[in-house]
C-alpha cells in the first residue's frame, strides 16, 4: 500500500505544491524596519532568485503523516503498601540530557501505590516543562478546541492555524490529526484551496482528500486556475493510492495523457460530473481563443 | 555502606560527598533541589552539582513534578556518594532504589492510627481528652 513518505508521491504532491516566491516569503509581523534597497545586475539578480527558490524549497518540506499514536499502559510496579499515605501523585522525569524524547523515562506513583508509565500528555507537559522548545505551551492554546477553531476559519486563517499545530504538538497525537483533518474539511466544504497552495500543508490535504476520495472541489478549482498539469498529477495520484478503480485500469490500458485522462476519471469516478465537464469545456474554449487570436 | 577505603573522591577534605534536598523558594512556597554537595556545607550553600529538583506542592493536574538527572546520580553513587533518608525515600518511590523500609513501616503505622481513631468511635475519645486537658 503507498505511504505518505514514497519517492513519486512526494515529488507529485511537491508539483502540486506550486512556489509562488511571493507568497512563501510573504512579510511576517517582525520589528519595525526601514526597506532595504540593493542595485544589481542581471546575473546578480538571477543569482539571488535562484537561492531564494532553494530556500523556498527549504521552506515548504512536507510535515510527517502518521497514524495515531497507541496510548501508553504499562504498569511498573504495584505496593498495595503505600495506599493512603500520599494524596497526590508524583511524576518522576529523567533529565539525562543525552536521550531522544521519546525514549526518555516518565513514570507516575498514584496514590494507591502503582507505579506506571506516564500518558502521552503527561509525557508531552513533562518534556515542555524540563526542556522547553520555541513556540510550544505547557497547556495547550483554548484555540485548538472544536468551537473555537471555526471562528478561526471563518477569518480564512487555516495556515496560521496549522503552524501553530505544528509547533505545539507532536506528528503522531490525536490532537493535532483532529485539528488538521478539521482544516482540511472546512476548506474542502468552502473550495478555500488557494489559501494552502504554496505551503507545506498542500501536500498533507492532497494527501487527505486522495484517501477519502473528495477530490472533486480541488479537481474544478485547478482546472478553473488553468493548473492542467497539477490536474493530470493529481489524478496520477489517485490512481497510485487506488489502482483497482475503474479509471485507473482504463488508463493503464490506453497510457492517457493529458485531458483525456481527466475526462477518463471524471466518466467514472467523480460525483460532481457536471461541474468538471462545464470547468473542461471553458478551459478548453479559452485555449481555443487565446490560440486563435 | 560507606568506607574509607572508597575515597575515590578526594574533593571533599574531612566531610563526604551526599545527594541531597536544598530548600528554596519563598514563604508557605517551598521547592527542592536534589543536590550532590559535601556533607559539611550549609544545606543551601554551595554544592558540588545539581542532579534534579522536586516541587513538594501539587500542580494543577494534581501532580508533584520530580527531575531526577538519572545518569549524574548513577555517576555520583558510583564514586561513593551517600544519600540522604529522605532522597532514598524519594528514589524508592521512583523506582530507581528499592522501596525504603521505613516507607513501608511509616505507611503500616499511619494505617494503624485511622484504625484506632475510627473504630472505638466516640466514648473513648472523650475519656483519653479529659486527662489530656487536665494535664
Amino acid at each position: 500500500k503507498p505511504a505518505f513518505t514514497d519517492e513519486a508521491v512526494q515529488t507529485l504532491l511537491y508539483k502540486m505544491t506550486g512556489l509562488d516566491l511571493h507568497k512563501v516569503f510573504r512579510p511576517v509581523k517582525k520589528d519595525l524596519r526601514p526597506p532595504q534597497y540593493k542595485l544589481m545586475t542581471e546575473a546578480q539578480l538571477e543569482e539571488a532568485t535562484r537561492k531564494a527558490i532553494e530556500e523556498a524549497k527549504a521552506k515548504l518540506i512536507m510535515p510527517p503523516v502518521l497514524n495515531e499514536r497507541e496510548p501508553i499502559d504499562d504498569v511498573l510496579a504495584e505496593d498495595k503498601v503505600l495506599e493512603g499515605t500520599e494524596t497526590a501523585k508524583y511524576v518522576f522525569t529523567d533529565l539525562t540530557y543525552s536521550i531522544p524524547h521519546r525514549e526518555r523515562f516518565i513514570v507516575v506513583r498514584e496514590p494507591n501505590g502503582v507505579l506506571r508509565k506516564a500518558s502521552w500528555e503527561e509525557r508531552d507537559r513533562m518534556i515542555q516543562i524540563f526542556f522547553p522548545k520555541e513556540g510550544r505551551r505547557v497547556i495547550p492554546p483554548v484555540l485548538f478546541k472544536d468551537e473555537n477553531l471555526g471562528t478561526v476559519f471563518q477569518q480564512d486563517r487555516h495556515e496560521d492555524v496549522l503552524n501553530m499545530c505544528i509547533a505545539q504538538f507532536e506528528p503522531d497525537s490525536p490532537d493535532y490529526i483532529r485539528v488538521h483533518h478539521r482544516a482540511y474539511e472546512d476548506i474542502e466544504k468552502h473550495g478555500k484551496y488557494d489559501l494552502l497552495r504554496s505551503t507545506r500543508h498542500f501536500g498533507g490535504m492532497v494527501w487527505y482528500l486522495l484517501n477519502r476520495k473528495k477530490t472533486d472541489g480541488l479537481l474544478i478549482d485547478m482546472i478553473n486556475r488553468d493548473l492542467l498539469d497539477d490536474a493530470t498529477s493529481l489524478i496520477t495520484l489517485y490512481h497510485v493510492l487506488h489502482p483497482e478503480c475503474q479509471s485507473a485500469k482504463e488508463a493503464k490500458e490506453g497510457k492517457l495523457q493529458g485531458v483525456d485522462l481527466i475526462k477518463v476519471f471524471v466518466k467514472t469516478e467523480s460525483q460532481r460530473e457536471g461541474y468538471i465537464q462545464l470547468a473542461l469545456q471553458a478551459y478548453e474554449e479559452a485555449m481555443a481563443t487565446s490560440s486563435a487570436s | 555502606a560507606f568506607s574509607a577505603g572508597s575515597r575515590l573522591l578526594k574533593g571533599c577534605r574531612g566531610g563526604h560527598i551526599v545527594i541531597r534536598f536544598a530548600l528554596g523558594g519563598c514563604a508557605n512556597r517551598p521547592f527542592f533541589r536534589i543536590v550532590a554537595a559535601n556533607s559539611r556545607r550549609a544545606r543551601d550553600g554551595k554544592y558540588l552539582e545539581q542532579l534534579g529538583c522536586l516541587d513538594p506542592l501539587p500542580n494543577a493536574h494534581g501532580e508533584k513534578v520530580v527531575g531526577l538527572n538519572l545518569e549524574r546520580l548513577r555517576h555520583w553513587l558510583g564514586c561513593g556518594a551517600q544519600l540522604s533518608r529522605p532522597a532514598e525515600k524519594l528514589l524508592g518511590l521512583a523506582g530507581f532504589l528499592p522501596l525504603h523500609p521505613m516507607t513501608v513501616t511509616g505507611a503500616e503505622r499511619l494505617r494503624r492510627r485511622r484504625q484506632r481513631e475510627q473504630q472505638p468511635g466516640a466514648a473513648p475519645a472523650d475519656g483519653s481528652a479529659e486527662p489530656g486537658t487536665g494535664t
